[in-house]
């Protein structure tokens, strides 16, 4: 009897118990990494989808500013602010034009001197 | 005998229990098998959306990179009738305001139709367009328009399935699609160069979706590129329709269409208008055009008509407005076609600048027909036959060359096809064969009558004299980039072929040189800092019976500095009023577009103000230096 009392102790076994302990830890763990996997999939998805609808308000906000500025930059609508701010503004004329040759150099001063003394170059062409 | 009774009531028990198991396997059968193929399609419905995205249309930029043509991201609102039911009238009423429109038209739209299909069957109509172009923010107002919409009834008293109705009409009855709309910035500017767009509705797999078509100009020839390529994504959504973005399956990106960079500068374009528009004020012409041409390379740089329209809003003008007159109308050149027998004539040897001609005091009789001049001009030489526009002179260098080598240097500089400008609408212009020439043809045809041509086709053939003697394809399209900027296809100038030698081409500039420069019909387009060669052009309107007294096509074409020249510029006046030869109408308009677009060009000034009259006593002294050969 006592010896059957030993072999079949009523003691709970570690052995098992740990590797009972281990698939359920596996099992539940791995349960709960899904879970949370798909919260985090489900949460980036949102954060994609926000900065879509970001990326795309930007987008039309840039396009908005690029027709602006395209509109402003026109001719016409140059034209007009200069006829209503009355600054008197035109186009430089061809003599009012100074054109300094092919080459020349800081150290050669005298075109800009003779310029600066009133005598305004030729006008030739320098071809 | 109770087990009896037990045995019984188990076996009925047991049966009721396998026929439920039956019916309830059957019922699995059914819907798993025989409507599998419907159900997942229902079920598909329920959840699986395919969005398109809709690529966005490139750009149209100057050769500056100024912006011509772009595209804003806009709505098309539309409807689901069925889910309106019978509240047209309060839908309407909420959201006419925001779309500008009559509420009881809009009521009318929201009206549920039903039609009948090829098998009979009665469909409903659950897609009503209300209106296109609408802008974000518009279509903002308008969901909060929809949440706050009052049907006059106690909706907490409802039942559950008339709340919920009146919730799908609030929150679906009303849904927008993605679109575009094409804006021009500039408005009017390069207008018939530009084009205009439309929306066409195109059937795919997933129902009509609107799409812009390019219908004139550089947005109907590029509509390929511009367009771009559809995207799409497949993916599913909740029951509030939002999408559950982790269960995208498919996303693809359209890919923008390309930018077209066009030739045409917006500055030079803007000073070509702003011109003609004095000229429009001042001679009351039917039409002005004008087109500015680099001769080296063919690139067009400016290219007007006026009147024109606003591509912005192209229905609000009538067609005839949006008519490229430069590429589409036909007309005799008059005097302007004269470079051609005298190049062809220079070319070919025939005679020389110096060459003498009777031109018989301005009536000389031909084939039995009288051909005047405008003055009683005598001897001339062929310089001065240019410089005075001499008809009669211009006949007889063309009777000198013959009709074969006349006819065979008309074709040569392009004349009766198309230049291959790349817009819609370019005519051939008419010259005749030879076997169709009269006796009259090669006396007539030498001033220009008896052909038609374009503005364009008499704009290239005298950038081929300004180039020395070769014809280039005009350009327009200078290149086209992808939305990064990196250029996919670049186009470069093409020489045609050459039409007259360099040497012919040299004689011929002298010869127009001195029409602008002595006291030649051209004198009103001499500019101050630059030497010009050009040519004057008066031509009677041709209608039906003949020419029509007082309507005439005055021209001018130049091109300057003459000798290394950087721009060609043609204008052209449909009727002009106070005046109408080309000299005195035509070419003060080339002397102030000239003038400003040699200062915003930057090209090289040839001499002050005051040595004009020495450029143009220098040029006239080559007359008088010239030889003596009588004809």
């Amino acid at each position: 009897m006592a010896r059957n009392r030993r072999n079949q102790s009523a003691a709970v076994r570690f052995g098992p118990t740990l590797k009972a302990f281990l698939i359920c830890l596996v099992i539940g763990g791995s349960a709960l990494g899904y879970v949370y996997q798909k919260s985090e999939i489900y949460k980036l998805g949102q954060q994609i989808k926000q900065s879509e609808i970001r990326l795309e308000e930007l987008r039309r906000h840039n396009d908005a500013l690029q027709r602006a500025l395209a509109s402003l930059c026109s001719p016409r609508e140059l034209n007009e602010r200069i006829q209503k701010m009355n600054l008197g503004l035109a186009a430089p004329r061809p003599e009012q034009i100074v054109r300094l040759p092919d080459g020349f150099a800081a150290s050669d001063v005298s075109l800009g001197q003779r310029f600066l003394a009133g005598q305004r170059p030729t006008l030739q062409a320098q071809r | 005998m109770a087990l009896a009774a037990q045995y019984r009531r188990l076996v009925v028990l047991t049966s009721l229990l396998v026929l439920a198991l039956a019916a309830l396997g059957y019922r699995l059968y059914d819907l798993q098998v025989l409507r599998h193929e419907t159900l997942l399609e229902a079920a598909r419905d329920n959840t699986q959306r395919t969005f398109l995205r809709e690529p966005r249309r490139g750009d149209i930029l100057d050769a500056r990179g100024n912006l011509l043509a772009t595209s804003k991201r806009v709505r098309t609102v539309c409807a689901d009738p069925t889910l309106i039911g019978t509240n047209q009238a309060a839908v309407a009423r909420a959201i006419a305001p925001i779309l500008k429109m009559s509420p009881s038209e809009l009521a009318e739209r929201l009206r549920l139709r039903t039609w009948i299909n090829d098998k009979g069957q009665t469909n409903v109509d659950k897609y009503v367009v209300l209106k296109r172009k609408i802008e974000e923010e518009d279509w903002q107002r308008i969901v909060n328009a929809m949440k706050e919409i009052s049907f006059g009834v106690d909706e907490s008293k409802l039942p559950k399935r008339m709340q919920s109705s009146y919730h799908y009409l609030r929150q679906r009855a009303i849904f927008v699609e993605s679109d575009q709309l094409r804006v021009y910035p500039n408005a009017a500017l390069a207008a018939h160069v530009l084009g205009y767009v439309g929306v066409e509705e195109q059937a795919t797999r997933n129902g009509r979706v609107p799409v812009t078509i390019g219908r004139d100009g550089i947005e109907f020839t590029l509509n390929s590129v511009l367009t771009g390529v559809q995207g799409w994504c497949q993916t599913e959504t909740d029951s509030r329709r939002r999408e559950i973005v982790s269960l995208r399956e498919q996303d693809v990106a359209p890919r923008s269409g390309l930018n077209a960079v066009l030739t045409l500068d917006a500055g030079l374009q803007h000073i070509v208008e702003s011109e003609l528009a004095v000229a429009m004020q001042k001679h009351t012409p039917i039409s002005a055009t004008a087109v500015a041409v680099r001769p080296r390379t063919g690139e067009i740089l400016a290219l007007a008509n006026l009147p024109n329209f606003d591509p912005n809003k192209p229905g609000a003008v009538p067609a005839d407005y949006r008519r490229n007159r430069v590429i589409s109308d036909l007309a005799e050149p008059g005097s302007t076609f004269k470079i051609v027998v005298v190049s062809a004539a220079l070319n070919e040897r025939t005679v020389g600048l110096e060459d003498v001609f009777d031109c018989e005091r301005g009536h000389f009789y031909f084939a039995g027909r009288l051909l005047r001049d405008h003055a009683p001009y005598g001897l001339l030489t062929v310089l001065n036959i240019i410089t005075k526009s001499s008809n009669i002179g211009a006949a007889k260098i063309g009777i000198k060359l013959g009709s074969e080598h006349l006819y065979e240097y008309m074709r040569h500089f392009g004349f009766g096809q198309r230049t291959g400008l790349p817009l819609l609408g370019e005519i051939s212009g008419i010259v005749h064969p030879l076997p169709k020439w009269t006796k009259l043809s090669i006396s007539r045809i030498p001033m220009g009558h008896e052909v038609a041509v374009t503005p364009l086709q008499m704009a290239m053939a005298m950038c081929a004299i300004a180039n020395g003697g070769l014809l280039m394809r005009p350009v327009l399209v200078d290149r086209l980039e992808d939305d990064q900027g990196q250029v996919i296809i670049k186009y470069s100038p093409q020489p045609v072929r050459r039409v007259i030698s360099e040497a012919a081409a040299t004689q011929m500039v002298t010869a127009l040189k001195s029409a602008v420069a002595t006291n030649g019909t051209g004198t009103r387009a001499r500019l101050d800092h630059y030497m010009v060669a050009g040519k004057t052009g008066t031509a009677q309107k041709a209608g039906p019976g003949g020419y029509q007294t007082g309507k005439y096509f005055s021209s001018f074409i130049g091109f300057f500095p003459a000798d290394d020249p950087e721009l060609c510029i043609s204008v052209v006046l449909d009727e002009p009023q106070h005046g109408y030869y080309g000299g005195e109408t035509a070419a003060p308009v080339f002397r102030n577009i000239a003038e400003r677009a040699g200062n915003y060009l930057a090209i090289r000034p040839q001499f002050r103000p005051a040595e004009t009259v020495a450029a143009a006593q220098i040029t006239g002294a080559v007359e008088a230096a010239a030889g003596q050969r009588q004809f």
